[in-house]
């Protein structure tokens, strides 16, 4: 290349660059005309990329195995370049066509293609990178294993919990059951007392019920031996003065008011608090005056008196 | 003189792969290309290591220490034709973030200045795939590099600095591997796969081929911004007009942050002048007014 001909080169990629100048600023003539004035004038000199490609162009009767270069037949066109599945499905694709397009033009140029497996020589990723790329995967393989694991255990947890759940219920039953039967029993017991037809359901109740109940029933002292599986029922004096003295539970504070019974206005009666009686009643009683005054029916005694009073009753 | 210009002009053939004539007297070709491989200052852990992935997979080029000046970049050819090489791969690296790769065709040229964007190095991309170092790719281009001069161009530099010579001294005889660049959005998509052949047993009855590729890396993208008609210099015979610097899309986030700043601020300014405005003027017969 001479002198002379680099300048003549010169010039020519001037001209080019003019004239595709002059081609950019006049515009397409159906895009837009309003063209913003600060828009960058791009440059796109063919001609010049042309003449520079045919520069530095390889001859074209070499062998093809010199440069081992395979232009694929389809054109890579993935719509979302952010889709990075489809995308990398597009290059392996063409890559593929490469390879396969490659292998049968080596064979045909007699060149060799594969690596023979005895074949050993430095590779372009060590054997230290190998194995950490190994480590990990299997590493991923045993996560995604352990967190299925879980996942199992998980799943086994919630449906241990349904079964703990039911027991409960089962055994929330069983006592309220009870509870019913000692109920029906002293209905049962009461009807007999005041000689009123028992409840049949109750009677049914009853039938069903185990030897203990029956002996009870029939006061057969034999049989009212403490055994070891001794019901509510089958302690009837501890269970009533369970209800009467209380049993388990909070003992402090038991009678003093709070927030629910300070509020609780049941017993409370609009009646007795108009009537000049109680009033009267009231404070006839705190003066330790008569007790016949207005029309108070009934004046409770006092304390010794009702005590005795009880007894004797 | 005309000693010294034969002189020079046999070197530069030669550097060129236009070498001596053969027994019979007609020029034999020879592709020999070999590349420079260098990096200005200022390079990340990152950009390094893509490098040296580069140097790993290109037998036939020579790595040269860092570049000191980012404006001189002329200088390179003279390193080249030092290195006896004809081709060059320069990472300028500007801000210590942004990578832009100069592929050129030293000393007259061309050169195309890419940025490279979505680097994974072989190192961190932990991909099954291996191949022998130094063995010879097939390199695959996707069809759209026919599609425009500039495309054109490209791919006629990819093909002499990215394909290994036949007499490159440090290759292997094998092809195991191939390198494949493709056109999406614009941007050459860079992928290297090692290529595998399926045993048998292993194949299902929809293969069409006992070919599979696994892919070894590295991954990047080449946004190219311009095609100069010189070796690092010249004119510009296509300029990529999609192509944003970094710096303008960091300045645009940088703003659009400022933005919403700004427009706090004059919210609460208008907020303050709404609320003086809403003051009643003092009342002549108001409480204070009347007793004071």
């Amino acid at each position: 290349m001479s002198d002379s001909e680099s300048d003549n080169e010169q010039r020519l990629t001037l001209e080019d660059l003019e004239g595709s100048d002059t081609e950019m600023l006049s515009g397409d003539e159906d895009g837009p005309i309003d063209i913003v004035p600060e828009q960058r004038i791009t440059i796109n000199n063919e001609p010049a990329l042309k003449r520079l490609r045919e520069q530095i162009a390889l001859p074209k009767d070499i062998p093809w195995s010199e440069t081992q270069s395979i232009t694929s037949t389809q054109a890579v066109n993935v719509a979302d370049p952010d889709d990075d599945l489809n995308r990398e499905v597009a290059f392996y694709n063409q890559a593929l066509e490469a390879a396969i397009m490659g292998r049968d033009r080596i064979r045909k140029e007699g060149g060799v293609f594969e690596r023979p497996g005895d074949y050993f020589a430095e590779m372009i990723k060590t054997d230290d990178h190998m194995a950490k790329i190994r480590q990990r995967l299997l590493d991923e393989n045993a996560s995604i294993e352990a967190s299925e694991r879980a996942k199992a255990q998980r799943e086994l947890k919630k449906f241990g919990k349904k079964v703990q759940t039911e027991k409960r219920l089962e055994r929330e039953k069983a006592k309220a059951d009870a509870l019913d039967k000692i109920t029906a029993l002293k209905k049962k017991r009461q009807g007999n007392d005041n000689t009123t037809n028992a409840d049949d359901d109750f009677d049914v109740a009853l039938a069903s019920d185990d030897e203990e109940m029956k002996s009870y029933k029939t006061g057969d002292p034999n049989s009212k031996k403490r055994s070891s599986t001794s019901t509510h029922e089958s302690r009837g004096k501890r269970s009533k003065k369970d209800q009467k003295f209380g049993f388990g539970g909070k003992k402090r504070f038991g009678k003093s008011n709070d927030a629910n019974s300070s509020a609780d206005v049941s017993g409370f009666s609009v009646k007795r608090n108009k009537s000049t009686s109680f009033k009267s009643g009231h404070k006839a009683h705190k003066a330790g005056g008569s007790a016949k005054k207005g029309g108070a029916a009934k004046q409770r005694p006092g304390k010794g008196r009702r005590q005795n009073g009880a007894g004797r009753k | 003189m005309s000693t010294v210009f034969k002189q020079q002009k046999s070197k530069r053939d030669k550097a060129e792969g236009i070498v001596e004539k053969s027994k019979d007297d007609t020029p034999v070709f020879r592709n020999k290309q070999r590349v420079l491989l260098l990096s200005s200052r200022g390079i990340t852990s990152r950009h390094r290591h893509l490098l040296t992935d580069l140097g790993d997979l290109l037998p036939h080029a020579k790595k040269d220490a860092k570049l000191d000046s980012k404006s001189k970049l002329h200088i390179i050819n003279e390193l080249a034709e030092l290195n006896n090489c004809n081709n060059c791969i320069f990472f300028e690296v500007r801000k210590r973030q942004d990578l832009y790769m100069w592929l050129s065709k030293t000393p007259n040229g061309p050169s195309v200045k890419f940025h490279i964007q979505n680097i994974h190095t072989m190192e961190e991309l932990k991909m099954t795939g291996n191949c022998l170092k130094g063995s010879r790719h097939i390199l695959s281009f996707d069809k759209n590099f026919e599609s425009s001069p500039h495309w054109q161009l490209m791919k006629e530099l990819f093909t002499q600095v990215f394909g290994i010579p036949k007499t490159a001294r440090r290759i292997k005889p094998f092809v195991d591997h191939i390198l494949s660049f493709s056109i999406v959005d614009n941007r050459v998509w860079f992928r290297n796969y090692q290529i595998t052949e399926k045993p048998l047993e292993h194949r299902s009855a929809t293969d069409t081929t006992d070919l599979t590729l696994v892919e070894i890396g590295p991954r990047f993208v080449m946004n190219p911004i311009r095609v100069f008609d010189g070796s690092f210099g010249g004119q510009t015979a296509f300029e990529n007009p999609e192509f944003v610097s970094p710096n303008v899309a960091r300045a645009n986030i940088r703003n659009a942050k400022a933005g919403r700043y700004k427009s706090r601020m004059e919210a609460i300014a208008k907020k303050d002048e709404k609320l003086k405005e809403a003051e009643m003027p003092e009342d002549p017969l108001s409480e204070n007014n009347v007793f004071a």
